[in-house]
């Protein structure tokens, strides 16, 4: 709204010339009211009073200490902002919007693209008010010939080099280059040389570079440099000759690498798989949550049709900010790949033949039906909502059979106290931290977007970091106490240096991983972080840092909603194994003459061993809820309809429980939901995080010893995760070129 | 054959028949004339394996059953007349099968009684194998 108000405003004073000489002379700039422009204070008539303005976004000023709040007069209206602020955030507090390029404000300040001149009193220049501090009674004019002035130089100069290929550039119709040179810009620039080139870099499979578009805002360079941790990007030459590029010959190496897509204010780094493959206007947006780690950032599917033609960020100030890892991004292309669209039965040759629902489902049936109860076997895979899985649990427990677990939550998972499977601090209040202590998790591969806040943290505060696990990456500075348990004995009994740290913390932190519950041990080694924990006063009434790092999206509804299994060894005495798009479950132990459903979205691991094929939706195609790791629960929605004969994953099994006899007692999500609210009510807390009410230190002690196996690495390769990513060909160039 | 396509070409507007006697003498006719050209329609649009004749016969019989509850003279004139021009376009071939399937063999109970059905499986089943969309 701000720039077109004040699009409106330039676009009003600007007139024809009168006078027939003035055809002939070829004019400084169009806009003659700026031929001579006079200091504002010159103005001789009083302004009338300006209208009450709300700040830019309907943001709300949060002032740390009441008493250093000063006041600013913005085109001659008071506002009143903490000390510190910037001239460009006084004015966005007074609701005026300034144009800017090289300003983010999530990066440090560069100052170099000049668009956000403003005339100040007494200031005999217009100053760049980004980089400007405000000082207590400054009179900030936003709207003055001068200031109209000064930005339509910067536009003539940006454009000069920028190549006119507008329809040709994928950021066309989001340009914050095209927006603003049509409001601010002169209708004419007096430039006739040749414009300069650049060589495009090669910056991997995910970032294409137009780099002839570049107007060096260095907003990349400060990205990767501060927020992913990477020195990959930088600036070269001089001059004319400056260029943003790699040093030397390389790939960016980041897992959050995308997000310089939009950072980018113009087309010079536009992404690779979307290239010339839509316009924005012609994009529907639907607002969903991702669900290929256990962060779920929040995004904005842009579709087309049926197709999904690319992923958005949307800001969360609690979960990702605005930004999002690579493979949130750019995984998309797997969902048009190796798709299940039909009900299939493999005949006897060993080949699936397709069939219809009824048919399908009747077979299951009959088959659920000739079992024995307690040989009946059902698995979520990582990707299940809530609702599907809550009515797979209800289907199993009415044919008699108990065993039902979550892939990723390993044998005899502990669903009974909350807080030993969420993060109790919470992703945004990771930021109070000032030691961290990773016990067996590699959280730049398990969750790129907790790690990008740890960073935060360490870059922030200098907060320590200790890591207990296997050698891995890490962008932040860290300490690797070692690799097994048996560090953590030490620390507990104050014999390990990091120790002393612990103790010195005002707000330490510890995060396990979520590989530790595939352990033997696991109890063991939760007794010693709880001793741990009770030692340093990790949980306090006002703090507490006792956190679990989870990977899969599934993983805390389903301990949530108690899919915890009877018997760990149920696999291997099945006979009927219902796989809800489970597909990292080991079946090797399964017996050979089992009866295995397959109901999922993709033709994944599992669909080797199954019997019948049940076609599910994705979660791109339906509406469902999942828990985050740190236990807020967000839904997703239908952004693109469903492919081929697939039905919802909770439809499918309230139709089996009609088949097979055993009708479930609900017909509708909302059905579902207050079922769900019976077993756990947190989970129709929508958009909302709900602490844990107990905490972790009620665990009973185990009596267990611990092993002196090292920890291992959790998530092996991080663009390919499950099955979804897994069809992605752009995920596995990346696994190809950027794992390490 | 052949000579019912004559009859059919020859046809033209018939003066108004003056009393419903003679109105009724004349569906009669139509029904004849009707009847008469099914073995062409059916060879017309092999509709051997999909219709028996008596079936088309029927389904002709039942659209004039249709309107058996009008009385007026001009009125069935010109039903016979718009059911003349029909029978017309379906001697010359001037629909496809699936016209001639669609309104007189399936027409008459709809598509949904050829899909099998389970009389004990509940609303939500049946919108279940529909579609994903309820």
């Amino acid at each position: 709204m701000g720039l077109s108000l004040l699009a409106s405003r330039a676009l009003r004073l600007s007139r024809i010339p009168s006078r027939a000489t003035q055809i002939f002379l070829r004019p400084i700039v169009s806009t003659r009211d700026l031929n001579t422009p006079e200091p504002a204070t010159s103005a001789a008539p009083p302004p009338p009073p300006p209208p009450h303005r709300h700040p830019v976004g309907g943001a709300r000023v949060h002032f740390p200490t009441p008493d250093d709040a000063i006041e600013v007069f913005v085109d001659g209206f008071a506002v009143k902002i903490p000390k510190g602020f910037t001239v460009l955030q006084a004015c966005e507090v007074a609701g005026v919007d300034i144009p800017r390029f090289c300003y983010h404000d999530r990066l440090s300040i560069a100052g170099n693209c000049r668009m956000c001149l403003v005339e100040v009193e007494k200031s005999p220049k217009p100053v760049a008010s980004c980089a400007m501090p405000a000082l207590p009674g400054m009179k900030i004019k936003t709207d003055t010939p001068i200031a109209k002035k000064a930005r339509e130089g910067v536009m003539e100069f940006l454009l000069m080099n920028h190549p006119l290929d507008c329809p040709i550039c994928d950021q066309g119709g989001e340009c914050d280059l095209q927006d603003q040179s049509m409001a601010f810009g002169s209708d004419r620039g007096r430039f006739t040389e040749m414009k300069r080139s650049v060589v495009d870099k090669n910056l991997g499979p995910l970032v294409k570079t137009v780099m002839t578009r570049c107007i060096q805002c260095t907003r990349c360079v400060r990205f990767a440099s501060e927020i992913a941790g990477v020195q990959d990007l930088g600036m070269l030459g001089r001059g004319s000759g400056e260029e943003i590029g790699t040093y030397v010959e390389k790939l960016m190496t980041s897992e959050l690498s995308g997000n310089v897509i939009d950072i980018c204010p113009v087309g010079a780094l536009t992404s690779k798989p979307f290239a010339f493959k839509a316009r924005n206007w012609e994009l529907k947006g639907t607002e969903t949550i991702d669900v290929t780690d256990a962060v779920g950032s929040n995004i904005r599917i842009d579709s087309r049709g049926p197709e999904v033609m690319r992923v958005l960020p949307r800001l969360n100030e609690d979960i990702n900010e605005e930004w999002i890892s690579d493979k949130t991004r750019f995984f998309y292309d797997g969902l048009k790949r190796q798709r299940l669209n039909d009900p299939m039965i493999r005949g006897p040759d060993g080949r699936f033949k397709t069939v219809s629902w009824r048919d399908a489902l009747a077979i299951v049936a009959e088959v659920v039906n000739q079992v024995k109860p307690e040989e009946i076997v059902g698995v979520a895979g990582k990707l299940s909502d809530a609702e599907s899985m809550i009515v797979l649990k209800d289907f199993l427990n009415k044919m008699g059979s108990n065993n039902i677990w979550c892939e990723g939550n390993g044998p005899n998972p502990n669903a009974d106290l909350r807080s030993g499977y969420i993060m109790n601090t919470s992703i945004s209040g990771l930021e109070q931290a000032d030691a961290f202590l990773l016990v067996g998790t590699q959280p730049r591969v398990e969750a790129a977007m907790v790690n990008a806040r740890i960073r935060k943290t360490v870059r922030a505060t200098h907060a320590k970091v200790g890591y207990i696990g296997p050698p891995t990456d890490f962008n932040y500075d860290h300490q690797n106490l070692g690799t097994s348990p048996q560090t953590l004995v030490e620390i507990a009994e104050g014999r390990h240096p990091f120790s002393a740290t612990l103790a010195n913390a005002k707000n330490p932190v510890i995060i396990l991983g979520a590989g530790i519950f595939e352990r033997m041990d696991k109890d063991a080694i939760f007794t010693v972080v709880n001793a741990i924990a009770k030692k340093h006063n990790v949980v306090r009434p006002d703090w507490n840092g006792l956190n679990t790092l989870l990977i899969n999206a599934a993983q805390a509804a389903a301990l949530d909603l108690g899919l915890v299994p009877e018997s760990d060894r149920s696999i291997e005495s099945a006979k009927f194994i219902y796989l809800m798009g489970a597909d990292d479950v080991s079946l090797e132990k399964l017996p050979n003459d089992a009866f295995v459903v397959y109901q999922g979205h993709h033709g994944d691991r599992s669909v080797y061993r199954a019997n019948v094929i049940l076609p599910a939706s994705a979660f791109t195609e339906k509406e469902g809820t999942y828990a985050n790791t740190e236990g807020c629960a967000q839904t997703t929605l239908p952004a693109v309809p469903i492919v081929g004969d697939a039905r919802d994953d909770w439809k499918i099994i309230r139709a089996l429980s009609e088949v097979a006899g055993i009708q479930l007692p609900y017909d509708s999500l909302g059905g579902i939901r207050s079922r769900i609210r019976t077993v756990a009510p947190n989970l129709l807390e929508i958009d909302e995080r709900v602490p844990a009410t107990f905490s972790n230190s009620l665990r009973p002690e185990s009596s267990q010893k611990i092993k002196p196996e090292p920890f291992g690495v959790t998530v092996e390769n991080f663009y390919m995760t499950d099955a979804i990513t897994r069809a992605s060909k752009i995920m596995a160039q990346c696994s190809a070129l950027l794992k390490k | 054959m052949a000579q019912v396509a004559q009859v059919l070409k020859q046809f033209r507007v018939q003066p108004n028949s003056t009393s419903l006697e003679e109105a009724r003498k004349r569906t009669f006719e139509f029904f004849k004339l009707a009847c008469r050209s099914i073995p062409s329609i059916m060879e017309i649009y092999t509709l051997e394996d999909v219709v028996h004749p008596s079936q088309l016969r029927a389904s002709v019989l039942a659209e004039i059953r249709k309107n058996a509850h009008i009385t007026n003279p001009k009125v069935i004139d010109l039903l016979l007349f718009k059911a003349m021009e029909e029978l017309k376009n379906v001697v010359d071939h001037s629909k496809q099968r699936h016209h001639i399937i669609g309104q007189y063999v399936v027409g008459r109970q709809g598509l949904e009684d050829l899909a099998p059905t389970d009389p004990g499986t509940s609303d939500y089943l049946k919108k279940f194998y529909n579609s994903n969309y309820f």
